[in-house]
């Protein structure tokens, strides 16, 4: 008999927890949005794994001595796996488009409102009772507004760590349901005469400007921003292998292999952060309720500074391509067009919203260097 | 509540101070690129593919690609249809 109770002690029904089942359900559910729905499967079916994973009784995933201790541990409280993706991210990107019309920048500036109004929002919320942010946890939770997944991480991770879990599920949701947010700010802050503006044709950019452009970006951090430098170098070594084509095999390797390496173990580290204790509060639903209002003032504010631009600049800017300012980058880009597109069948913007698409990952990785200066 | 009002004083000037900030930076950026960067690429452009022609071999085309002499053929054909379209 006693040994019948021990055993039925050694199994997983005897120590769930009522926290632990719902988490897993969170879990399931992430699985569920990136399997069936395609929402960034990428990152959200390890985070999800990760977070069934983590709220397993008796199995001490997360306890020291837990693979996903050490996971998170080793590369996300060190802010090394963010980094790295960066890294990825930046051999990945093509700054043509952005050298090409070179103004676009202001639409990433303008675009990063949403971070910082979001800021102010997050303060706000400490009036309802169960909610207490301090500054630190205020930025992170902003940087969401970045839309910017290894920016937000790698905030987080520095100033709030433990709204990390939170912070990366919004900010990987919203990601993915940009086509769906986006779509309707864009159309109200614009008439039908605006979308149709057809831009003209980008310049070609040599290849010295394209090697020298990460260099000059490095260069401005360095003098201005040094608390950015880790985002804004890493990001630029990747655009520098990228560009400088001497280093196809590094640039290969940093934008494939190593990148879904650590894709692999950011995911599964970020899940590691889904706990009861950490995940079901008041504090998460304020979270996800700031993420999206980070992603909608920030559309609004690249739209509405792409407006104004459009008035003084010489030559035709479509609004629409201000949407991209938020980075999320393609599927900002590609929204812009799409919309674009629905009002001027002839008009693809692609490659105009780019430009403002990569001035947004550079804008959101400035302000993230803003907050992690004067905050943390 | 005096504490929140500090935090609410702490965010608006974060806010303000944040967006100056990346709108300087990112300005800056403009400017290095319309100053250095563009002025740059007229001196040093891109090395033109001489079309690589061999006299006695005209007939074999080459089996890379495109040869350079047509795409400038398109280019400029392009290039004068996109002009007479954006007169009429």
């Amino acid at each position: 008999m006693e040994l019948l109770n021990t055993l039925w002690l050694s199994t997983g029904l005897a120590h769930f927890e009522f926290g632990q089942v719902v988490m897993m359900s969170v879990g399931a559910i992430l699985l569920y949005l990136a399997i069936v729905r395609n929402f960034e499967p990428l990152l959200l079916l390890p985070m999800g794994f990760g977070a069934i994973l983590t709220n397993i009784p008796l199995a001490g995933f997360t306890e020291a001595g837990g693979l996903l201790h050490y996971i998170y541990e080793v590369g996300i409280s060190t802010g090394v796996f963010p980094l790295l993706i960066f890294m990825g991210v930046g051999a990945m990107t093509d700054f043509g488009a952005l050298i090409a019309n070179p103004k676009v920048l202001l639409l990433g500036a303008a675009a990063q409102l949403g971070i910082f109004a979001t800021l102010f929002g997050a303060i706000a919320l400490n009036v309802i009772p169960g909610i207490e942010f301090t500054l630190k946890d205020a930025s992170a939770i902003a940087i969401i507004g970045g839309a910017d997944g290894p920016t937000a991480i790698f905030l987080a991770s520095k100033l709030a760590p433990e709204l990390l879990g939170a912070i990366a599920v919004a900010a990987y949701s919203y990601m993915a349901l940009v086509p769906i947010i986006q779509p309707p700010i864009m159309r109200a802050l614009t008439n039908v005469d605006e979308r149709k503006i057809e831009m003209e044709q980008l310049r070609h950019v040599t290849k010295v400007e394209k090697v020298i452009f990460p260099l000059a970006v490095l260069l401005m951090t360095i003098f201005f921003l040094p608390a950015a430098t880790p985002l804004v170098g890493m990001f630029c070594l990747g655009n520098l292998m990228r560009e400088s084509g001497v280093v196809d095999r590094l640039s290969a390797t940093a934008q494939n292999e190593l990148i879904n390496i650590t894709t692999i173990f950011l995911g599964l580290g970020v899940g590691s952060k889904l706990s009861a204790e950490k995940f079901l509060n008041v504090e998460t639903l304020g979270i996800l309720a700031l993420g999206a209002v980070a992603f909608s003032i920030g559309t609004a504010g690249g739209v509405l500074m792409a407006k104004l631009m459009n008035k003084f600049s010489k030559t035709p800017i479509n609004p629409l391509i201000g949407a991209a300012g938020v980075s999320a980058v393609p599927m900002a880009a590609r929204v812009a067009n799409k919309v674009g597109l629905e009002a001027n069948p002839h008009n693809f913007l692609l490659m105009h919203a780019m430009g403002p698409n990569v001035a947004g990952v550079l804008g959101s990785a400035v302000a993230a260097g803003i907050l992690l200066a004067l905050v943390g | 509540m005096e504490n929140l009002t500090q935090l609410f004083i702490e965010a608006g000037t974060l806010m303000l101070v944040g967006m100056v900030f990346v709108y300087t930076f990112l300005g800056l950026l403009v400017l290095i690129i319309n100053k250095f960067l563009a002025p740059l690429a007229k001196a040093y452009p891109d090395p033109v593919l001489q079309p690589k022609r061999k006299p006695s071999t005209t007939k074999t085309l080459s089996t890379e690609g495109v040869s350079p002499s047509v795409v400038a053929a398109i280019s400029a054909a392009v290039s004068t249809y996109r002009q007479q379209n954006k007169k009429s």
